[in-house]
């Protein structure tokens, strides 16, 4: 496969921007016969011109005849400099947020757009000696543009080749090294009309290849320390479950955020839910942010791009996975951003899942609940019965009339005679997720209680944001 | 009986004008017409009061322009035009463009004339700085079409002499032989170029002058002018454009400001909209400096927020508005903080074309204004260093 073409025209804008720096001088001529003086403005031109243009500047004719005072520009050399050269392999890393462009009007709006990290690799140095050729007819003229010329360089004028701020080998100057006075000889000799004055000039330059733009990338996890206090390569770096110690986790701002239902709220790093013990437990209230300062997700959002409604994902770290989930604006609260789980991420259930979870003390199968048929499944919050009871309560006795008792957070089901414990939580201490189908949340056991999986406050470093 | 000899001591015998009638006759015969353009001097240049360069005469062929350089800049011609017979070799010419950006001809005619006939003509032998205008030359052919007539071929003489084949038995000379060169497009022959030229066809007046016809001025400047506009384009000022690029709105404190506030102008707001309160307000970026570097202001507000302009503060300026004060030089821009006006940059940037920056040299050389003196006499602001301060002219 040949090398790809890139040619991004660099010597030919320098030349450009050279050429313009002695464009629009004038010189004076004398009075004419009705006694007015002529300010007559200098062309400028690249000198090395072909024979087919020249020719077509002179209409294909001999009789044609040139100007002067002219200025003809042209290279004569182009160097490599080595006491210019830096470290060849460095890669300059620059982050760049566009405003964003209405196609309609033309123009830049106020709000944010594309996002991107433009990647630099160490421009070539080369010198770029030009000369300047001034034609002239007379020494007047000569030195009436010399004198306008020559008050510039003091020491060198500045030139860019483009004003792209990311153009880092944009900016250069023209430097004046030598001059040629005449082209004559002298005396003057019989047959010359023209007199050439030269100018040489350095201008030192650097040649880039092309940069690599990729859309800006979010800093998440950032490895503060490669290297164990043995000199080792840390485990951290390739270990992604040691995550203290070697490594620090980043989070946008260093912002937690709480999970409720399909909305997520933004936490500042002084602020807390409620219930903290154990804010998702099922038997609890939701937690509720405490604090009284909201941050809208807008203006934390936009510290990193814009987000696109249905692809941008918040990555949520639970410890025994991830769980991720696209990411909208609240059409109305700003300061909540809506939340829609991919479900291929959610805990896979391990317990089959229950129609409801239920205070038994409260409902039962036909007084509140269906009849009890095969198979039927509940979670339970409070305790069924007890076995120093003489007479249970009677919506949870089998088809014999006898009684039934299960502990709270224990899960029962019914096998078409009577209601069984299926899931004993009194003597199991393992990691259990079953689904709610009444409300499709997924609920966990953690050995002591039924929290909701996933939900909840995850803090600083615990999330990440996925433009 | 006398002793035969040609010479007859200084006088013009009838062996001479025998010569001379014959040689004449043979430029009559075989010489081709050429149109001289007579140099009679120096344009008035009015008064002066530099000495090395006097006012001179009017039509004085032996004025000098300035005597420092010895040059005749600005030259008189003579409106007439005289024809008279010449004989050259025509020489086939090349093109020579081994001089950067010059595509001149190597052709140099020597012409001879009749010595007699061009004195009598002329009133004067052929010099330096003579224009010929050589009729069989014209052109007809040229690559541009909407020239109305054909392209005349001139040339300029550099020097006269005797040639040595122009001297008879009687040793006295009967030609004028001058070496001419092309003519160029330069001061010196303003005074023909100027000239309005008429159609030799229709006798009428084409509206274009010689130098419009002839020279490629006009194309040259046309040349710079493209490349120009595209430097322009590539760089419009100097430094680096900043304006397009986005700032994230951050407080004093780092904390994020909500990029969207709403104004009554933005129309993609409807009436049932829950997100807009009577407080909200379009929040400019606090941390301006974003996108930092050399030659980067260019007293624009970041994320193209409105500025209003004017050389004192507004008294009801709100938190996040934009000033820029045009009354400092360079103009600055300012960002109202709720109770004072911050410094955000300094508008540097410039186009860098001579003529159009507003650098410092430049306010020095583009200078057109005035200094009322307290006399209420104006004078001009800009003066040379060597004239600052003295007595000049009336304007």
């Amino acid at each position: 496969m040949p090398q790809q073409f890139f040619y991004d025209n660099q010597i030919r804008r320098f030349l450009l921007q050279f050429i313009r720096a002695f464009s629009n001088f004038q010189v004076e001529f004398g009075k004419d016969r009705e006694g007015n003086t002529t300010l007559q403005t200098v062309p400028v031109k690249y000198g090395d011109a072909t024979r087919l243009v020249s020719s077509l500047l002179r209409d294909n004719s001999e009789n044609k005849i040139v100007p002067t005072p002219m200025i003809s520009c042209y290279i004569n050399a182009l160097e490599y400099t080595a006491d210019r050269r830096q470290d060849p392999t460095f890669v300059d890393k620059r982050h760049i947020r566009m405003r964003k462009f209405d196609q309609d009007s033309g123009e830049y709006t106020t709000q944010q757009g594309n996002a991107f990290t433009v990647e630099r690799l160490m421009p070539v140095p080369y010198n770029l000696t030009l000369n300047v050729d001034i034609w002239t007819s007379n020494t007047t003229q000569k030195l009436q543009l010399l004198e306008q010329i020559l008050v510039l360089f003091n020491p060198s004028l500045e030139i860019q080749s483009t004003d792209n701020y990311l153009d880092w080998g944009s900016l250069s100057y023209i430097e004046l090294t030598g001059t040629t006075w005449s082209s004559r000889a002298v005396p003057v000799g019989a047959d010359e009309q023209i007199d050439i004055s030269t100018l040489i000039f350095n201008v030192p330059i650097w040649i880039s290849p092309p940069s690599k733009v990729k859309k800006l990338g979010v800093v998440n996890k950032i490895i503060a320390s490669i290297f164990d206090e043995s000199g080792d390569l840390a485990d951290g770096v390739i270990d992604q479950d040691i995550l203290m110690g070697t490594r620090m986790k980043f989070a946008p701002m260093n912002y937690g955020i709480l999970l409720l239902g399909n909305t997520l709220t933004i936490l500042e790093i002084q602020e807390s839910v409620t219930n903290k013990v154990e804010p998702t437990s099922i038997e609890n209230d939701p937690p509720v942010k405490i604090g009284v300062d909201d941050i809208t997700w807008r203006a934390v959002i936009n510290q990193y791009g814009e987000l696109q409604a249905g692809i941008s994902q918040i990555r949520l770290d639970f410890g025994a996975g991830e769980i991720v989930g696209t990411v909208a604006h609240h059409p109305s609260d700003d300061t909540k951003l809506l939340f829609t789980v991919d479900g291929d991420t959610i805990p896979t259930n391990d317990l089959p899942p229950v129609l409801k979870v239920i205070n038994p003390l409260k409902v039962g199968p036909d007084a509140g609940l269906p009849t009890s048929a095969t198979g039927q499944r509940y979670l339970i919050l409070k305790g069924i019965g007890d076995s120093s009871n003489t007479d249970g309560p009677d919506a949870w006795k089998d088809t014999a009339g006898n009684d039934f008792t299960a502990s709270p957070n224990d899960i029962i089901q019914y096998d078409g005679i009577r209601w069984n414990v299926a899931f004993d939580s009194s003597t199991d201490s393992g990691i259990h997720y079953a689904t709610n189908t009444n409300t499709g949340i997924q609920y966990k056991w953690t050995g002591e209680t039924w929290v909701k999986s996933y939900e909840g406050e995850y803090k600083a470093g615990d999330w990440q944001l996925v433009i | 009986m006398p002793r035969i000899s040609m010479w007859k001591e200084g006088t013009h015998s009838n062996d001479f004008k025998f010569f001379d009638r014959n040689i004449k006759e043979q430029f009559t015969v075989g010489g081709t017409g050429i149109h001289v353009h007579k140099y009679l001097g120096i344009l008035n240049q009015g008064t002066s009061t530099d000495l090395s360069q006097p006012q001179a005469a009017e039509d004085d062929p032996l004025a000098i322009q300035d005597f420092l350089f010895l040059e005749n800049r600005d030259r008189k011609y003579d409106q007439d035009v005289y024809n008279i017979r010449g004989l050259y070799n025509v020489a086939d010419t090349d093109f020579d463009l081994s001089q950067f950006g010059l595509f001149l001809q190597n052709d140099t005619l020597f012409i001879t004339f009749h010595l007699a006939d061009m004195a009598s003509i002329l009133g004067r032998s052929l010099m330096s700085g003579d224009v010929l205008e050589l009729p069989h030359l014209k052109d007809y052919n040229s690559l541009d079409t909407s020239l109305e007539v054909a392209l005349k071929r001139y040339y300029v003489v550099q020097e006269g002499t005797r040639p040595t084949e122009g001297y008879s038995p009687t040793w006295w000379p009967h030609l004028w032989r001058v070496k001419c060169t092309p003519l160029v497009d330069s001061q010196e022959y303003q005074d023909i170029l100027n000239k309005i030229q008429i159609d030799e066809n229709t006798g009428e007046s084409t509206g274009s002058t010689l130098r419009d016809l002839l020279s490629t001025y006009s194309k040259e400047l046309e040349i710079t002018k493209k490349v120009v506009e595209q430097a322009e384009v590539e760089v419009p000022k100097s430094g680096y454009d900043t304006s397009k690029f986005y700032v994230v709105p951050a407080d004093s404190t780092g904390k994020p400001m909500d990029p969207l506030g709403y104004t009554a102008d933005d129309s993609n707001q409807t009436s049932d909209s829950t997100l807009i309160t009577a407080d909200s307000t379009r929040i400019s970026p606090e941390n301006s400096n974003a996108y930092s570097g050399y030659l980067v202001g260019d007293g624009l507000a970041p994320n193209g927020e409105a500025v209003s302009m004017g050389t004192s503060f507004p008294t009801d300026a709100v938190e996040g508005d934009y000033v820029l004060r045009m009354d400092f030089l360079p103009n600055r821009l300012f960002r109202f903080s709720g109770t004072r006006f911050v410094k955000v940059e300094d508008n540097v940037r410039s186009n860098p074309t001579p003529g159009k920056s507003t650098s410092l040299s430049s306010g020095f050389i583009n200078n057109t204004a005035t200094t009322t003196q307290d006399d209420n006499t104006v004078i001009s602001q800009r003066q040379a260093l060597s004239k600052a301060l003295e007595i000049q002219e009336d304007e």
